[in-house]
């Protein structure tokens, strides 16, 4: 060991052992832990409140959930799947991996990413605790105003929501800082940006998409926030205020959002898909530059999201237009993952097929958005089943199969163990097959005319095949995720083999050990290439040597 | 410097300047949608509604309070760079002075600003952006204290003064949303 590393190891000693030095670590590998675990706590729960919706709209006039408590869990559904899974486990995952990609020991800023997970934490904790003090907000993810003023909202629900966004938007900001600040100082000698791994670069692009787009719904919270307890009227039209107001504010902030949610799977596809096919990312630039192109124009697509609410036609179209070109940087990511594997040597483990299934999914779901984008369409799909069955393929068949490969693809360097892959390829099957049945028909219903976040309906309009299937498939999904889980604690179980590089990888953090010290590296690594371990381990075929 | 995080060779900028930049833009997004917020609520409705911000004298004055520190907090960093340290400790003290009178100025307009939150939209946009401004104005001072008190304790050097630099830049911040936000405000 080199002096700095037994000096770090002093240092960090008082941290590392026992149950109770997890509430005080500042190890960017002990938070990334944190944070997956938390948020995969959280995904059962969210996907729990998924399962009572569809055992209550397994069938017309559904007599299982009470109206209002249909209401409080849907809100929580999608809050918890966007604010408290793939967000934190985004976060876990860079968390974890963005020092090891990098060559660094830790992050810009140990201590604020101690604070950033535990605000994270009781941010979430908090919003769950208005189950207990008179009930959980009911308004929709998005709460729209003037539904969620005192008046119309009275309990409140939506008050823990206010403060539980704050915290939650508070924590996610200062994560972010601490990513892009990360990225910038602390790269390896020769990591410079054009050899960034792809998962570092999406992860500094949603860092950046975070940090600019949450003082959007921090500023409309607040607002609704003194509307709702100082009596002042932003939302308040009857006193000079605007509804719309807070349209434009949210969905300045949720259009970025969508691929704050988003990029960090890209990332983690395009890391495991070159590996997985033995060859590097086809077209390195291109795709850099895309995730760059989707970034800027995130910001620019929010009223896609709002062609109901009478706007002017010359804004229409140029959201629509807007909204079409965001799909061009988007399929190039996808034809460069497909040309990644064009003639690789493909091998079909757990983490490859999440990813391929990624692509898949994502796919359908892209070319949902773009249907979303015609403007008369949406006029005639908004507020359907069409557009949960729209987001859903890009969030769960996007963001939640992306970030299970990158499960299956990390769980060696995390835990020293592989996942079994007999479990996790059924795991992948059945939740693939399950959320087709949930998804594909939402949009038959969709175009029949059934609205989203009704409790339930009516028999005799041609709904009740589709929800039956529905149900079905949320079931398969439950099994598969149970499968998972078997296969978590099963796997923990076994006797760790901890093999530093068990798929044959190329980014920096297979060169260290698995799980890694708390130095991360003996000696921090230099770089020549976008494939570092691969120049390491295959000397004269370096990609720096033969020009790649 | 801690041997955890010392920066590389890559960066011209120090780790804390980076993430204060950040922080700054991130921080005059929040202002932008707040005064988006306000301009938008404005074009549609009679406005201004009855309010007495007619008085511009303690504006006027607080607003040249506030560029006076900002040459405050510039001189102080002049002076660890020349290794003053005297006069660093007398320029952040009147900055840090001047933020404080600018802050009472403030609480006087508040008090006698003749409406309430509740008062139509206009309350209520006064209210928010001057309060998250002052907040600012507050953070600034109890920056600009710590500094004080790192700097009578002779913690800061010629070459090693990060702490002073971004004080300053922070103290700018502050002074520049103040005349944003004054012109939006009083003069619109």
């Amino acid at each position: 060991m080199t002096v700095q590393t037994q000096i770090i190891s002093k240092m960090r000693e008082a941290t590392q052992g026992g149950f109770l030095s997890w509430t005080v670590t500042v190890d960017h590998k002990r938070i990334g832990i944190l944070y997956l675990l938390s948020a995969s706590l959280f995904f059962l729960v969210g996907g729990f409140e998924a399962l009572l919706m569809r055992i209550q709209l397994a069938q017309p006039d559904g007599k299982f959930l009470s109206p209002d408590m249909y209401n409080q869990i849907f809100t929580m559904h999608g809050t918890t799947m966007i604010f408290l899974v793939v967000m934190p486990l985004a976060a876990g995952f860079g968390n974890y991996l963005i020092p090891l990609m990098i060559g660094a020991r830790d992050m810009a800023f140990p201590k604020l990413n101690a604070l950033s997970y535990w605000t994270f934490l009781f941010g979430g904790v908090f919003m769950y605790s208005s189950f207990i003090f008179g009930g959980a907000p009911n308004d929709g993810w998005f709460s729209y105003a003037p539904l969620t003023e005192k008046l119309y909202s009275p309990t409140h629900g939506m008050d823990f929501w206010i403060m539980g966004i704050l915290l939650l938007g508070f924590a996610t900001t200062i994560g972010s800082i601490n990513f892009i600040v990360t990225v910038i100082q602390l790269r390896a000698p020769g990591l410079t940006l054009t050899r960034l791994p792809l998962f570092v670069w999406t992860m500094t692009v949603t860092s950046f998409l975070a940090v600019f787009s949450l003082p959007s719904l921090t500023t409309a919270v607040l607002l609704l926030f003194l509307d709702r307890q100082l009596g002042a009227h932003f939302y308040n039209v009857g006193q000079g205020g605007s509804a719309l107001l807070w349209q434009h504010l949210f969905w300045f902030f949720g259009h970025p959002e969508v691929y704050i949610l988003i990029l960090p799977a890209m990332g983690i596809v395009s890391e495991v898909i070159p590996v997985f096919s033995g060859k590097p990312l086809f077209g390195y630039p291109a795709v850099v530059f895309s995730a760059i192109a989707i970034g800027f124009l995130g910001f620019t697509v929010w009223a896609h999201h709002m062609f109901a609410t009478g706007m002017p036609s010359a804004t229409l179209l140029f959201f629509a237009a807007d909204s079409f070109l965001i799909g061009v940087p988007t399929g190039v990511k996808i034809f460069a993952w497909l040309a990644t594997m064009w003639k690789g040597k493909l091998r079909f483990a757990t983490p490859m097929l999440f990813a391929v299934g990624f692509v898949a999914m994502f796919l359908i779901g892209g070319l949902d958005g773009i249907h979303l984008a015609v403007v008369p369409v949406d006029w005639q799909l908004t507020d359907t089943y069409y557009v949960v069955s729209h987001l859903h393929y890009v969030l769960f068949g996007g963001a939640i199969f992306g970030i299970f490969s990158g499960v299956y693809y990390w769980f060696p360097k995390i835990t020293g163990r592989r996942l079994q892959e007999g479990l996790g390829k059924w795991h992948f099957w059945l939740m693939f097959i399950g959320m087709n049945l949930v998804f594909m028909p939402m949009h038959i219903l969709g175009v029949e005319g059934m609205p989203r976040r009704i409790y339930t309906y009516g028999a005799g309009r041609g709904w009740e095949i589709w929800n039956f299937i529905e149900t079905i498939g949320a079931l398969i999904i439950t099994v598969s995720v149970l499968i998972f889980v078997v296969n978590f604690f099963a796997s923990l179980r076994k006797e760790a083999n901890n093999e530093a590089d068990p798929w044959d990888g190329f980014t920096l953090e297979w060169k260290t050990a698995s799980p890694p010290p708390v130095y991360n590296f003996a000696e921090i690594p230099s770089v020549r290439g976008r494939r570092p371990l691969w120049d390491e381990k295959h000397p004269d075929l370096a990609d720096w040597k033969v020009g790649k | 410097m801690n041997i955890l995080t010392e920066p590389r060779s890559m960066s011209r900028f120090s780790t804390g300047k980076v993430a204060l930049f950040i922080i700054l833009a991130s921080e005059s997004v929040f202002f932008a949608t707040m005064l988006v917020a306000y301009i938008s609520l404005r074009n549609q409705t009679v406005w201004p509604v009855q309010h007495t911000l007619g008085r511009l004298t303690i504006p006027l004055a607080n607003t040249a309070i506030l560029l006076v520190s900002t040459i405050a907090a510039w001189r102080a960093t002049v002076s660890i760079r020349e290794e003053k340290t005297s006069a660093l400790n007398g320029w952040l003290l009147s900055a840090l002075l001047l933020g404080l009178v600018f802050v009472t100025g403030q609480v006087y307009e508040f008090s006698h600003a003749g409406m309430h939150t509740n008062d139509q939209a206009f309350g209520g946009v006064f209210f928010t952006l001057m309060g998250f401004h002052g907040l600012h104005v507050l953070s600034g001072v109890v920056f600009l204290i710590i500094n004080l008190a790192r700097a009578r304790l002779g913690d800061f050097s010629p070459t090693d003064h990060d702490a002073i630099v971004l004080g300053t830049w922070f103290w700018y911040y502050v002074a520049a949303v103040w005349i944003v936000l004054f012109a939006a405000l009083y003069l619109l």
